[in-house]
Parts: C-alpha cells; structure tokens; sequence
C-alpha cells in the first residue's frame, strides 16, 4: 500500500511535504515531537502512524505553522529524512543564474 | 525608505486629486513621440530618476517639435545621470508658470509629528530659505488632522493672499492625505506651479515607509523605480526587500554597505557578509570588523524575533553575494528566540554546501535566549566539524567575534588581512 505524499503552504510562501512512507517507517517521528516542543508552532500531530496536521490547512498557511523549521532539521537528524520544507527564491535563483552567465561567482560557490 | 521617481510619487498625488500636468512615461524614443503627439507641443522630457538637481545637471530637457523630442529624449535615455542610468523618461506638458512654491509633509523628528511646510519660493534654490521669510509650517495633531482653517492660516503666515489662496490650501490638505494614507515619510511638491488653470504639482519626491508598504498593495508600484538613500536599489536588495515586505514576523533588513566592492578594495580592505540581531550590537561589531580589516559588504538586521524561513532566506541572499571572504553573524544578549534563528541558518547552510561546511571563514556568536540549544545545532548538523567555523556564546564580545573571525581568515587564507591603519 502506498501512502503518498501529505503537503501544506506556510504563510511566506513555501510549502511542508512529508513522504508518508518514509514517515510511516520511521521510528522516532522525531518532527512531531519538535513541532510540539515549547514555543514552537504545536500544529503537528500523529494520525495512523504519520504527521498529520492538527488545525487546519488554511490556519497552518495563516500563520499557524510559525515556521521554525524544527520538523524538518529533526526529521534529518533523528528520523527517516522524509521531510522536504520548501522556501523558494525564485527571483534570487533568477539574480544567481543572471550574475553566472555574466561570470561572476555568487560567494556561496566561490572556489 | 523608499524613494519613488517621479511618475510614481504623480501618480499617488493624482490619486489625492491633486493636480500634476498631463503626460506619460517612456521607455524609448518612438514611445517618447508618440505621447508628446497625443500631449501636444512643447513638452518637457524628465529623466527618471530619484535624484535632487535633475534640472540643472540636465536630467529635464523640453522639446517644441518631433524633432527636437527624437534628439532629446535620445540624449537623455541609457544616459548615466547621478551615478544612475536612465531608463524612463517622463513626457509632460510645458507649463506656462507664473509662481513657484514649495509644499511639503515630512515625519518630523524634532516634533514627533508630522510637519506641513510651505515655501513662498519654490523650485531649486528652496533649501536656502528660512523660516519667517516666506516660510511657514505646521505641526499636525494626529488626533486632530490637517484641516482647510490649518492651511489658510500656515499660507497667510508664508504671504499667501488672494486667488492663490484658496487652491494651494486645498492641496496642502490633499498632499497631507496622501502623506497618511500612503504611510509616507516625505511627500513633497517643488514647485508648485501656479498657472492659469491653478496650482499644479509639476515635481513629486515621496518616501514610503517600508513596513507599510504591504498595506499598498493595491497601489502597483514598480519595485525598479524605489530607491533607498541616494543611490537605486541593487537587484539583490530588490530580492532581499521582497522577504519582509508581507511577513512581518520579525525583520530582514538588508542593504549593501558596499556593492560593487569597490570600497572595500579603495580601503584596501575585505569584503565579507555580515548579519547582526539589532543595529546596536551590529554597529559594535562593524567597528570591530572594520579595525580588523574588513569591510562588511552588506548591513543586514535579523531581530525582532524572525520566523527561520526568514533567517534562510536571508542567509541565502547574504552568501549569494559575490567576492566575499566570510560570514559573520552576531547577536546582543537577545530576548529574541535563537534557536528559530539558528535553524534558518543551519537549513541555509544544509542547503548551500556540501555537508553544511562553508567554503569561506564563518563566525557565528550567539548570545541570549536559547543560545545554548541554538549553538547546539551546528554541532548536531554537522557544520561546527568544519574547520571554518567557528562558535561563540554569551561569554564572547564583539572583539572576540572580530578576532576569531580574523583568525579564523588569516588561516584560511594563509596570509594576514590587510589591517586598518
């Protein structure tokens, strides 16, 4: 049986994606737990042995998912690295691309 | 602050029903023709740019016929005026002007208020007049507003009387307008002209404050045409704006110290990025970078407790920036969240180099809230193995930032950095 993925938006633009079969093996489920440490956003939850989200996908792209990233650095270190948290840049990958077809080399690429 | 050109800050003022003589923008010559045979002869042909004296350095040229405008608008468009290239062209009609003055409202500082302040002698020479010669201002009581009674009594104490009464108040009300409800910093008319058909703003200079500008969003303004202090916005200030300009969750503010790199080299110093939480603590440890030998190539303030989506992206707009010899981040004793913070740089870290280990010198000092757990993240992730970074913490002052950072330089690069004298 394949489980699929499980996504939601965040409110700056971006999106959460979990591979839920990765999540289902996975045995800390280390991003829930780090979703709901103090002062972070709590909008996690486990349904049927995976991440699920406990409020709505419209309040976590409110705002409610705060952001912190923590689901996804704990998925990397302590899970089954299931978690892909997409911010995108489409207008720096776009300066990027511009600045190396000009020859220049961005500093994060620098020999 | 945002600095629009002038079509844009026109178009706000129009907005108000404020009147601005009738014209349009172009983007080349035919373009250029084409507005000033719908405008009719003569036309003024102004340089787009956000820049004081446009007029006497030849930035504003007039054109009686569809020859003179082709010469013209050609001479003026891929021009640098400034230090800026000129792009846009404002096409306008020529006005028969038979008085000049100067209106404007600003955020007083001295007052904590926003000013109104009216020139009896507008145009260029208007800084050289003084308060009582023809000059008049008021101070506006939020709760209050700027009224007509206001006006009339500001113009009458600047010399003001007769048929020019009456309109100029009227747009002293109507600039105050767009003053508040474009949550400007300055919006000023030089000069106002007096002309048969009444007072027309012929110039605009408006500053937006930034952290409003998404409650504008209904007001399309071409990010190309603001510019921060004196100069256009860089392309990558440009990007880096676009990360707090609708999430207000803590800050991002970014701008080039030295873009081209050219300060750095004239000082015979290295450019490298820098990210600080607070402009109080940054300054310090700029001065302390600075006696080093190095010359941040940007400023950028990361406080008020951003969301780590923030800090990654700001991070990422932080190292793309080319000939770079390191990365600096420090923070005062914070009250801010540090581990959110240091999350977004760990993901940027993650996401940018092989194994999160940075091919330039890092010196990342954490000092506050969550410190301990923040710092504890670059172990568990890997990038505190590299011999490139180095960690600091509550005990560390921002001499010691610059001195592992200088330290951590001289070993990478094998040579001393270029000290300040």
């Amino acid at each position: 049986m394949t489980r699929g993925k499980f996504s939601f938006s965040v409110f700056s633009g971006g999106e959460v994606a979990f591979d839920l079969d990765t999540c289902w093996s996975c045995p800390s489920k280390a991003c829930v737990s780090a979703c709901n440490a103090p002062n972070l956003g709590c909008v996690l939850e486990l349904k049927e042995n995976v991440p699920a989200l406990r409020v709505s996908a419209e309040e976590a792209a409110r705002g409610g998912c705060v952001e912190c990233l923590a689901c996804e650095l704990a998925c990397a270190i302590d899970g089954n690295g299931g978690i892909l948290f997409s911010l995108p840049m489409p207008e720096l990958d776009a300066y990027l691309a511009e600045m190396t077809a000009q020859g220049m080399t961005p500093g994060f690429r620098r020999a | 602050m945002a600095k629009l050109v002038e079509h844009e800050g026109k178009r706000l003022l129009h907005l108000a029903g404020i009147e601005i003589p009738v014209g349009n923008v172009a983007t080349g010559v035919a373009e250029a023709a084409a507005i000033a045979d719908k405008i009719g002869y003569p036309v003024a042909i102004k340089a787009q740019i956000s820049a004081g004296n446009r007029g006497l350095a030849g930035g504003i040229l007039f054109a009686t016929n569809g020859q003179e405008l082709n010469e013209r608008a050609s001479a003026l468009l891929g021009r640098t005026l400034h230090g800026r290239q000129i792009q846009k062209i404002l096409i306008e009609q020529w006005l028969k002007i038979e008085d000049e003055h100067y209106l404007g409202v600003f955020s007083n500082p001295s007052t904590k208020t926003p000013t109104v302040i009216f020139a009896r002698h507008g145009g260029v020479d208007v800084e050289a007049a003084r308060h009582g010669d023809g000059v008049a201002s008021h101070d506006v009581d939020l709760t209050v507003g700027f009224r007509q009674h206001h006006a009339l009594d500001m113009l009458r104490l600047a010399g003001i009387s007769g048929r020019t009464l009456a309109p100029m108040a009227r747009m002293a009300v109507q600039l105050y307008r767009v003053y508040r409800d474009f949550d400007c910093t300055l919006a000023e008319i030089n000069p106002v002209a007096i002309t048969a058909r009444g007072a027309v703003a012929v110039d605009a200079r408006i500053e937006l404050d930034d952290d409003a500008r998404f409650r504008h969003a209904d007001v399309a303004i071409d990010d190309h045409d603001i510019e921060i202090g004196d100069r256009p916005r860089t392309e990558i200030e440009r990007i880096a704006a676009k990360i707090d300009e609708f999430d207000h969750r803590g800050s991002a503010h970014f701008i080039q110290i030295d873009p081209t790199g050219e300060l750095a080299k004239a000082q015979g110093k290295i450019s490298i990025g820098f990210d600080g939480v607070g402009t109080g603590v940054s300054l310090i440890a700029l001065d302390e970078l600075v006696s080093e030998g190095f010359l941040p190539k940007n400023f950028c303030d990361s406080s008020g407790n951003p969301t780590a989506s923030k800090m990654y992206r700001i991070t990422r707009v932080i190292l793309s920036q080319p000939d770079i010899e390191g990365y600096v981040f420090v923070t005062p004793l914070s009250s801010q969240q540090l581990d959110n913070t240091a999350r977004g740089i760990v993901k940027a870290f993650k996401e940018l180099y092989p194994d999160g280990q940075p091919n330039i010198p890092c010196v990342l000092c954490f000092r506050g809230a969550w410190d301990e757990t923040a710092l504890a993240m670059f172990e568990q992730h890997g990038i505190a193995k590299s011999s490139l970074v180095r960690l600091l913490g509550r005990d560390a002052t921002e001499r010691d930032v610059a001195v592992a950072f200088r330290e951590l330089h001289r070993a990478w690069r094998g040579s001393t950095p270029v000290h300040a004298s």
